[in-house]
């Protein structure tokens, strides 16, 4: 019954979404006509996958193994929390997850997107309605998880015994989601501005801010997912260069110089890039969602089959072609157009985060995607991990991090030089006895010390930016200032992680060796000794538990309680480590082992240096474009009459199209952004040296 | 906050400023030089088993991971290293051993090449952009009468000519383009763009194969098939122990040909190189020259009798020249 309900809700989920492609491409062909049927039809969508998701849930819950999805991961023995999450816990739900973010993301713009301009709007939901059309197609025929059983089971396995583990398993999966399936709107922006012909910056305008939520989230997601390896395969690490997480990362890094593409001089946000790295985003989702979909990376084997590979392959090719012929058919020709700024300034900088950016992506890209091309193209087997991507993604990242700290030296155009070495003096000192101190002291290897000094050198010169831009008068008021606080926040945020990173990665320390009960184990800065071993009887099977007691601790006796489960649905055990965080170090240990008398335990142990910098930075970067995303358009009026005319493409000027009684026609607005016109700077000379490529000829 | 005040105007406070940041460079360099000289501190078999990647495993290292397979390759690493052996003979020896897949960064030569060539590439394409446009303002700057100061008119020529040249006349063709590409040709766009969709949905309902195309091998109407599947689902998240048990339960209810090779195959993963040359010389037996179960065999055969897993190997390979791992098997032959 509920898995008829299910089936019968994708299936009017493809309809109402055929329905509403077909109805947003009427309106974007034939202006004028009421958008009012399309909307719902968009509703319509997002009510189907809710009844999908509801109905899949309802079958979990209630242990209706008659239903595919139930039988091959639901289980009696699973508590609430984790029998609801074992929803994304595998393919086919997860894919009804993906479908209930899309089609919400799609009522949303459908609703909140009309504030801009209409024929843009009405493309780009004629794109995200495709979209979404495709993954219910994908659910309805190819992953349908409400497929019937006979006979009926009566009980199920459960999901993988490592989704059992840890709370992040309900945040984890429906952040990332969020955050990923959120870039198909700057793509569908950016593709709509080329089919309707709008000026460029129009589509950016209504783009950034549905960026910047998305790259929150997705920020957000992969900080929880690192923190999550962490705290769960036992091994300490939490980035593993894994095919899976650098298909969260891959559309992370270009949606990040996306939004500093639209910061900046007019011209930058005029040039190809925007356009560039938002369908590129959205691309390497599609690029993500195959690898991890299709079994291509996850089999070492290449037996495997994925019904699924093959379709996403091919809308993939199909998105990828066509987005390429858009944007060779109608969109700007030159990634440099001519700006009239000086070498050193602010547009620089931010022209090399792109490049920088870029690159990682490739390096990135490359190496996830060439083991299985190659194995598929050669047969011959190749593998590409950590030693490959710490020779070349990490020292690029270093260069975006000093490249961070140089970007708010800079002025934004013009030439100040005496004022710019004036502001530089500071941080680069922070920046310099970071690197000779810890040098000094330690020895962490020439790389780690490179992302120390780096990191120094732009947390003080954030800092000095932020307090120039407070000092110059200004409240949290104001959209401006709150603005520039998230960004700095996003920065700050961003030098915290890579402190953590390259902290842990220089200081951890560990051991491993069979202790009887009553003996200590050390490494420096952490000693445990073995208290005692239990042996507990849970719900689904055994529980072993090493109680270890933190030695040198003043006060109360701090324990950690290292575990190891075994769970016989799977006939495996799975070893959950017991970590203490401290602001400096963390104390990790793990139960690797426990003799047959329960005498003895075999434990690793391991000091592990500035990791909560990680988790801390992370929330800070996510807060920081939460922030950026916050400023709001309330002060837009009062502030535009003053608004200075080089001014970055930031929150206000966004707004102007939403104010009904304006005077500011879209005829007018399109002049604003003529090429011709002198648009920015123009108050200040421009020095001759500086100016534009292509005056010679 | 940190903020060093430099007096503006006098030479002394620029004087004192400039001293400071030397010194502290020089500790910088020195701080560095320190760090990158070689310590000799650590262990060396650890750091050459934290780059080598755990064949059986997903993503963790040889250091890391808890497979027996990882905890050999530590042994040998061990005892190489301890007979005065180089990390790169180690290392030779490992991908003989085990595959070339245990190295993370694999040797720039076929398709190895492409790691390194793609980000380089990448770099160049951004850059060389830049630098055209650097060297043409140069030009540009050179060409301009030097005596004359630039004007408001020479201004207005260079940004209105220039500065907008390409991007602006694009769009303004866009723009035109625009205003006749959409109404005219609506209702054909309309036309085209309904047909594609129906065109998406139907190829995926196409594509997807019919719920009564077995997707393995091994399908009957018995609890079997689901017990094959659990054990697959293991083997993919690299559960080869809990896999090898699910197979043998199988293997007692139905002593199929193609569930001992796949245990048989699982054996090998885990070094049980003795039970899985059972097995399949039990295929064997049934099937002479069938060949998957010379293949497992050949490599079961590998640890105990080289010469032998030669000679199988090669039978292997004149019975089935195309089986997908007929090129690995070819180059183990070929290595020795």
């Amino acid at each position: 019954m509920t898995g008829q309900v299910g089936t019968w809700a994708l299936g009017a989920g493809l309809i109402a979404t055929v329905a509403a492609t077909l109805l947003w491409l009427r309106l974007a062909l034939h202006p004028g006509t009421p958008a009012r049927a399309a909307r719902l039809a968009t509703g319509a969508g997002l009510l189907c996958a809710a009844v999908a998701c509801g109905a899949l849930e309802w079958a979990l819950l209630r242990h209706d193994f008659g239903v595919r999805f139930v039988a091959e991961n639901g289980s009696r023995r699973l508590g609430t929390y984790h029998t609801v999450t074992s929803l994304w816990s595998a393919l086919d739900g997860s894919l009804l997850l993906w479908l209930l973010i899309l089609t919400g993301y799609a009522s949303l713009l459908g609703r909140l997107g009309q504030r801009h301009d209409q024929r843009l709007h009405q493309w780009a939901m004629t794109l995200v309605s495709v979209v979404s059309l495709f993954f219910f197609a994908l659910s309805h025929f190819a992953a349908n998880p409400f497929d019937p059983v006979h006979p009926v089971p009566s009980d199920g396995p459960g999901p993988n015994p490592l989704l059992q583990e840890h709370p992040a398993m309900g945040l984890h999966p429906p952040l990332l989601y969020a955050g990923y399936i959120g870039l198909v709107v700057p793509f569908a922006y950016a593709l709509a501005g080329l089919l309707a012909g709008e000026p460029t910056r129009s589509w950016l305008r209504a783009a950034r801010r549905w960026t910047l939520a998305a790259w929150a989230c997705l920020t957000a997601g992969i900080a929880l997912g690192a923190w999550w390896s962490y705290a769960v395969l036992g091994w300490g690490g939490y980035w593993a260069w894994d095919p899976v997480e650098n298909a969260s990362l891959l559309p992370w890094l270009t949606a990040t110089a996306f939004l500093h593409s639209v910061l900046g001089r007019r011209a930058s946000a005029r040039s190809g890039w925007p356009v560039a790295l938002a369908c590129a985003s959205f691309l390497l989702v599609l690029v993500g969602t195959f690898l991890t979909r299709s079994g291509l990376v996850a089999s070492v084997h290449a037996f495997t089959e994925s019904t699924l590979g093959p379709m996403l392959l091919g809308f993939l090719l199909l998105t990828a072609i066509g987005t390429v012929v858009l944007v060779c058919w109608r969109g700007t020709s030159d990634p440099y157009p001519p700006e009239a700024t000086p070498p050193l300034s602010r547009a620089t900088a931010l022209l090399g985060n792109r490049i920088l950016l870029t690159t990682i992506t490739a390096v990135v890209l490359v190496g996830t995607v060439l083991p299985p091309v190659a194995q598929a193209l050669s047969g011959t087997g190749t593998a590409v991990g950590p030693a490959y991507f710490n020779r070349t993604a990490v020292p690029l990242a270093i260069a975006v991090l000093a490249l961070m700290g140089l970007a708010v030296l800079l002025p934004p155009s013009g030439t100040r030089p005496a004022e710019t070495a004036r502001r530089s003096v500071a941080p680069a000192a922070v920046g310099l006895a970071v690197v000779a101190v810890t040098g000094l002291a330690s020895r962490p290897g020439p790389m780690v010390l490179a992302a120390f000094g780096c990191a120094g050198f732009t947390l003080a010169a954030t800092a000095a930016a932020l307090a120039r831009r407070i000092r110059a008068g200004g409240t949290l008021r104001t959209a401006r200032l709150r603005s520039a606080l998230g960004g700095s926040v996003a920065h700050a945020g961003i030098a915290l992680v890579a402190v953590g990173i390259a902290g842990s990665s220089a200081y951890t320390v560990a051991t491993e060796r069979e202790l009887p009960i009553g003996q200590t184990l050390a490494v420096p800065g952490a000693t445990v000794r073995l208290a005692a071993v239990d042996r507990v009887r849970t719900g689904s099977g055994m529980t072993v538990r090493a109680r270890l007691t933190i030695a040198p601790s003043a006060g109360s006796p701090q324990t950690l309680t290292p575990e190891l489960t075994y769970h016989p649905a799977q006939d495996t055990t799975v070893s959950v480590p017991a970590v203490r965080t401290g602001l400096l170090r963390d104390t990790y240990a793990t139960l690797l082992a426990v003799s047959a008398d329960g005498r003895s335990a075999t434990i690793r142990l391991a000091a592990n240096p500035m990791v909560s910098l990680i988790w801390a930075g992370g929330a800070l970067t996510a807060l920081g474009g939460l922030l950026a995303l916050g400023t709001a358009p309330l002060t837009s009026r009062r502030r535009r009459r003053t608004a200075w005319p080089g001014r970055p493409l930031t929150s206000r000027g966004r707004h102007r199209t939403a104010w009904p009684g304006r005077p500011l026609t879209s005829r007018r607005r399109r002049r604003t952004a003529q090429p011709g016109r002198p648009t920015a700077g123009t108050a200040r000379p421009v020095p001759a040296s500086a100016s534009t490529p292509g005056a010679a000829e | 906050m940190i903020r060093v005040r430099v007096p503006k105007t006098t030479a002394l406070g620029v004087g004192l400023t400039g001293v400071g940041l030397a010194i502290l460079l020089l500790g910088a360099v020195l701080g560095i030089w320190r760090s990158a000289s070689p310590t000799g501190d650590g262990d060396p078999a650890h750091r050459l088993a934290a780059e080598l990647r755990c064949p059986a495993c997903q993503g963790e290292s040889v250091a890391d991971s808890r497979s027996p397979i990882a905890a050999a390759m530590r042994e040998a690493i061990s005892t190489r290293l301890g007979r005065g052996e180089s990390p790169d003979e180690v290392r030779t020896y490992l991908v003989q051993r085990y595959g070339v897949e245990v190295l993370t960064m694999p040797p720039a030569r076929r398709w190895g090449l492409l790691l390194w060539a793609v980000p380089v590439l990448a770099l160049g394409a951004g850059l060389l952009p830049v630098l055209r446009a650097g060297y043409r303002s140069r030009r540009a700057a050179r060409s301009a009468s030097p005596g004359r100061p630039a004007g408001r008119d020479d201004r207005a020529g260079v940004r209105g000519g220039a500065a907008g040249d390409v991007a602006g006349q694009g769009r303004r063709a866009g723009s035109r383009r625009h205003r006749v590409f959409a109404p005219p040709s609506g209702s054909r766009v309309w036309n085209v763009g309904a047909v594609a969709v129906l065109a998406l949905v139907g190829a995926v309902a196409l594509a997807t194969p019919g719920p009564q195309t077995p997707p393995g091998p091994a399908t009957s109407p018995d609890p079997v098939p689901a017990q094959l599947a659990l054990a697959r689902s293991m083997e993919q998240q690299g559960q080869y122990e809990a896999a090898a048990e699910v197979y043998r339960t199988v293997l007692v209810e139905r002593p199929a040909d193609d569930v001992r090779l796949r245990l048989a195959f699982i054996l090998i993963r885990l070094g049980q190189a003795t039970e899985a040359a059972r097995l399949a010389g039990e295929v064997l037996a049934h099937t002479p020259d069938a060949p998957d179960g010379l293949l497992i065999l050949g490599l079961a055969q590998r640890e105990s009798d080289p010469p032998a897993a030669t000679a199988t190997l090669r039978r292997f390979l004149t019975r089935a020249p195309d089986h997908p791992a007929a090129a690995e098997v070819r180059r183990l032959v070929d290595s020795g």
